[in-house]
């Protein structure tokens, strides 16, 4: 690994990480011909511009540990760069009373996490292993966790961003306010782009105020089919839980499959939601120890949400007993699914393609569709579920407009 | 304006049958104007297609002839976006209000862009559900437009703006190939978020056909209070004071003085005090054991903030008594002034007591009488500009004060539009919010959709060169509500 040519000309000594370290950091991921950690927009755009002169590739991550499905090697088989947000670091406007935070790309979320609680509020986003990854990173891949249900997907609360695109240009997308349609929501295909259209800088988006109340119920059963029944009675009963989760095995539920029901909001509320909710499903649920429930719910975030393979299913919650038999035929070594809306994260230690494309044509079947989250071995990055040609084409047109000379190639593999 | 060539005209007639083609210059009258009735131009034709397929057969005639097209929903919007323009034929989805279904296990429905918003509700209420988002203009605009406009509503406080809802999407695009978008079942698969992209798009991007929308339960109870302040900033204190404490409330509308005085003077008075400096009405819904205690903080917050009174409704009968002066605000101005510039624009909340007052000051600089309605909760300002179109000096000053508004939103972190869209109304100062780069960008985009920008011309995006250059004449005007 060696220095990009041009590099240390265009950046601070300081903002070239030392390759050695960045081979270690990065081997998962292949080759990176250089690391820079830009720590300022400025920064980021002579690293964009540099890139489309030299015809290198840029990758954006932060630790790169939870960076999707790339290739090992850049566009066309060329050479390639990682661009670590982790210098793009802290807070920048804290609007407590507004509800609403500004940050650069690379804060840990364990940061914002901590700052937010300081001041009462939260972030309901709890996809897998959430504090130990980068606001920029879980805006980037639009991660989600049961908390969707009741908080809506992190997509719906970002509310502004300062991205570098492709070619180099700046751009100031959203701002501070909860409203905001001035202009096509050039936000919402950012959100979750995997930094294929542009680098983000800095993010924006909306807090929470802690709940008086999170109460924890369980039920526990031999599998998560016996459960299948109870967690679509939850998701259709006339209240609506926060988050609603079905973990294949739980330490918490003695090695049980459990389901898990959150509910959030006024101590009295809480008590009544969860008596409509035990009514509706016909069974009583065991009400977790809050000082156990965070350690629980934990558990259950971060179940699947570290193997060789990882997928996401989706399926209409009405098919929730057929996606549960698809995933169980498919052998995986862990899951854990959101009945609403009906997403199933999977794991494999070892997977072979067949297995992939039998549950992705079971899951296709039944109307739902299968991603590819994360896979060491490359040959199985192009399993799952195809978008459609016409989405094909439209993401292909817009992946144009925001980088035309495909700089940033990695999520177009 | 010139007529449809008669083989245009056949063509379409061959789509949709010869009534569902309106060329007849009285018969067009009708389509001259959206919300924003400052603006009016008509159509060489209104095409009223009643399905996808008829939709997709109508653009390709247009498309073929080089002939813009001006989507329509219901007309209701307040920004000019389904204005007409002059070589342009309007597509109208009228014929299209089917609800094609509605799943309550899944929480979803399907329903065609020409669907009326409380109607779906009004569908969906059998099953204990409903559709969340509900602009002002509910019971006419339609879910086409919503999806268009990305429409808010007082509950989007609690519960979201369209964009939240929208799962799914059939779209005709501008050459006429129908595309589907998204699917709340296939969300595992979705790439690029190209349906969060379509939502708010003005009708630039493709003519929505069927819609995916998630719905919601129906909250079991719901608490509405009205609170009662001698000034908009103390009832602006109290609204950073509730949602300061942690709730949450499903709505926060605030009226000022000027704004009571004219409804209690009209037809619709709903017993607001008219020597108040301002009243706020807060509503809470969800569970209910936990409504009263989330009342009863935010009446202490009132309070604390100087209310001199707060009242509680105890029925439905007075529930529909408190919003009743925010409701017809609207409608009861008509009685003060001729004509009414609804503004739009959205401040950080924390900012609002500042800007509020300097609003009140632009309004004595320029000697305007402005009235404020709007949605607190969210920041979502609707300066209201009482003014006479006849008196061209005072439009001028309207003009000025607009964009004096404007300006001072922008500056405390705020935006040019919160509900209502750009359309044409606001292109005139986009520059505020977005420099040369990020209008480039958005023009990428839109030709991403619509590489020949034959669909909805002259809306959202300001002229390349000369953002004033180009703007309509007789603007600002009155608008409805």
């Amino acid at each position: 690994m060696t220095a990009g040519a041009g590099l240390a000309d265009i950046l601070p000594a300081d903002a070239l990480e030392a390759a050695e370290e960045g081979a270690v950091r990065l081997g998962h991921l292949g080759s990176p011909e250089s690391v820079v950690r830009p720590a300022s927009v400025d920064e980021v755009v002579r690293v964009m511009h540099w890139a489309n002169r030299e015809k290198v590739g840029v990758l954006p991550l932060r630790s790169g540990r939870h960076t999707g499905p790339v290739t090992r090697s850049g566009p066309d088989g060329g050479r390639w760069i990682a661009l670590c947000t982790a210098r793009l670091a802290g807070i920048e406007i804290y609007e407590a009373a507004d509800l609403t935070f500004t940050a650069g790309a690379g804060t840990p979320m364990r940061d914002l996490d901590a700052t937010l609680r300081a001041n009462g509020q939260w972030a309901p986003f709890d996809p897998p292993y959430v504090l130990d990854r980068s606001l920029g990173g879980l805006v980037a891949t639009a991660s989600c966790g049961p908390l969707a249900a009741g908080y809506g997907e992190l997509r719906n609360h970002v509310l502004g961003m300062t991205v570098v695109t492709g070619d180099g240009r700046v751009l100031r997308l959203g701002g501070r306010v909860v409203k905001n349609v001035a202009g096509f929501d050039l936000i919402k295909p950012m959100t979750g782009s995997r930094g294929s259209l542009a680098v983000m800088t800095s993010i924006c988006l909306r807090a929470f105020p802690v709940p008086q109340h999170d109460l924890v119920l369980m039920l526990a059963a031999p599998s998560a089919q016996e459960l299948a029944k109870a967690a679509v009675a939850v998701v259709t009963a006339p209240v609506m839980p926060v988050a609603t989760v079905l973990v294949d095995r739980l330490e918490a539920a003695g090695g049980a499959a459990a389901l898990l029901v959150r509910l959030n909001g006024a101590t009295d509320a809480v008590h009544a939601d969860r008596r409509t909710i035990e009514q509706h499903v016909g069974r009583s649920f065991e009400a977790l120890d809050p000082s156990a429930s965070d350690a629980v719910l934990e558990a259950s975030r971060d179940h699947a949400g570290w193997a060789a393979v990882r997928l996401l299913a989706s399926a209409s919650p009405s098919r929730l007993t057929d996606l549960l038999n698809a995933i169980r035929m498919a052998g995986p070594a862990s899951f854990t699914v959101d009945p609403y809306p009906s997403i199933a994260r999977i794991a494999f230690e070892m997977a072979h393609p067949d297995t992939l494309s039998a549950l992705t044509r079971a899951v296709e079947s039944i109307g739902g569709a299968v991603r590819v989250e994360h896979a060491l071995d490359v040959g199985l990055r192009q399993e799952g579920s195809q978008p459609t040609p016409d989405e094909t084409r439209l993401v292909e047109r817009l992946r144009t407009a925001f980088d035309p000379e495909e700089v940033l190639w990695p999520a177009r593999s | 304006m010139q007529p449809l060539p008669p083989s245009v005209a056949r063509r379409l007639r061959d789509v949709v049958g010869a009534v569902h083609v309106i060329t007849q210059a009285d018969r067009l009258l009708a389509y001259e104007s959206d919300g924003l009735t400052a603006y009016r131009v008509s159509p060489r034709a209104v095409v009223l297609p009643a399905s996808t397929e008829e939709v997709a057969a109508v653009v390709r005639v247009l498309h073929g002839e080089g002939i813009p097209v001006v989507p329509r929903g219901a007309g209701t919007g307040l920004s000019g976006g389904a204005l007409p323009i002059e070589d342009g034929v309007v597509v109208g989805t009228a014929r299209m209000n089917r609800i094609l279904s509605i799943d309550p296990v899944d929480r979803l429905a399907r329903v065609q862009p020409g669907v009326v918003n409380a109607r779906l509700t009004d569908a969906t209420r059998p099953f204990g559900l409903y559709y969340a988002p509900d602009p002002s203009s509910q019971s006419t605009c339609t879910l086409g437009g919503n999806v268009a406009e990305n429409s808010g509503g007082p509950h989007c406080l609690k519960y979201g703006v369209t964009g939240r809802y929208v799962t799914g999407l059939t779209v005709v695009l501008p050459g006429g190939e129908v595309v589907r978008l998204g699917g709340a079942a296939r969300s595992a698969a979705a790439g690029l978020d190209l349906v969060g992209l379509f939502v708010g798009s003005e009708g630039c991007f493709g003519i929505a056909t069927e819609i995916e929308v998630r719905l919601l339960p129906v909250p079991a109870g719901v608490r509405t209070l009205l609170g009662i302040f001698e000034t908009m900033e103390a009832a602006g204190h109290a609204v950073t004071a509730i949602i300061g404490s942690g709730l949450l409330p499903a709505a926060v509308e605030i009226v000022d003085r000027a704004t009571i005085e004219a409804v209690e003077a009209s037809v619709f008075a709903a017993g607001y005090p008219t020597d108040a400096g301002a009243a706020l009405v807060i509503e809470f819904d969800g569970t209910e054991a936990g409504l009263d205690e989330d009342a009863a903080r935010a009446e202490a917050c009132c309070r604390e903030a100087g209310a001199r009174e707060v009242r509680r409704a105890t029925s439905e009968e007075e529930r529909v008594g408190l919003w009743k002066g925010r409701k017809k605000a609207f409608g009861a101005m008509g009685r003060i002034a001729p004509d009414l510039l609804v503004q739009d624009a959205t401040v950080p909340r924390t900012r609002l007591p500042e800007v509020l007052a300097r609003i009140g000051a632009i309004g004595d600089e320029y000697g305007l009488k402005i009235a404020n309605v709007f949605h607190a909760g969210d920041g979502n300002l609707h300066p209201n500009i009482l003014f006479d179109r006849h008196d061209a000096a005072e439009l001028e000053r309207v003009e000025r004060a607009s964009r004096e508004i404007m300006k001072l939103c922008v500056s405390v972190g705020g935006t040019i539009t919160g509900e209502h869209g750009v359309g044409v109304d606001k292109r005139a100062y986009m520059d505020l919010v977005h420099n040369e780069v990020e209008l480039d960008m958005l023009r990428r985009v839109r030709a991403v959709f619509d590489p020949d920008g034959l669909l909805n011309p002259g809306k959202v995006l300001p002229p390349e060169r000369d953002p004033s250059a180009e703007l309509p004449s007789g603007r600002p005007a009155e608008v409805g509500a």
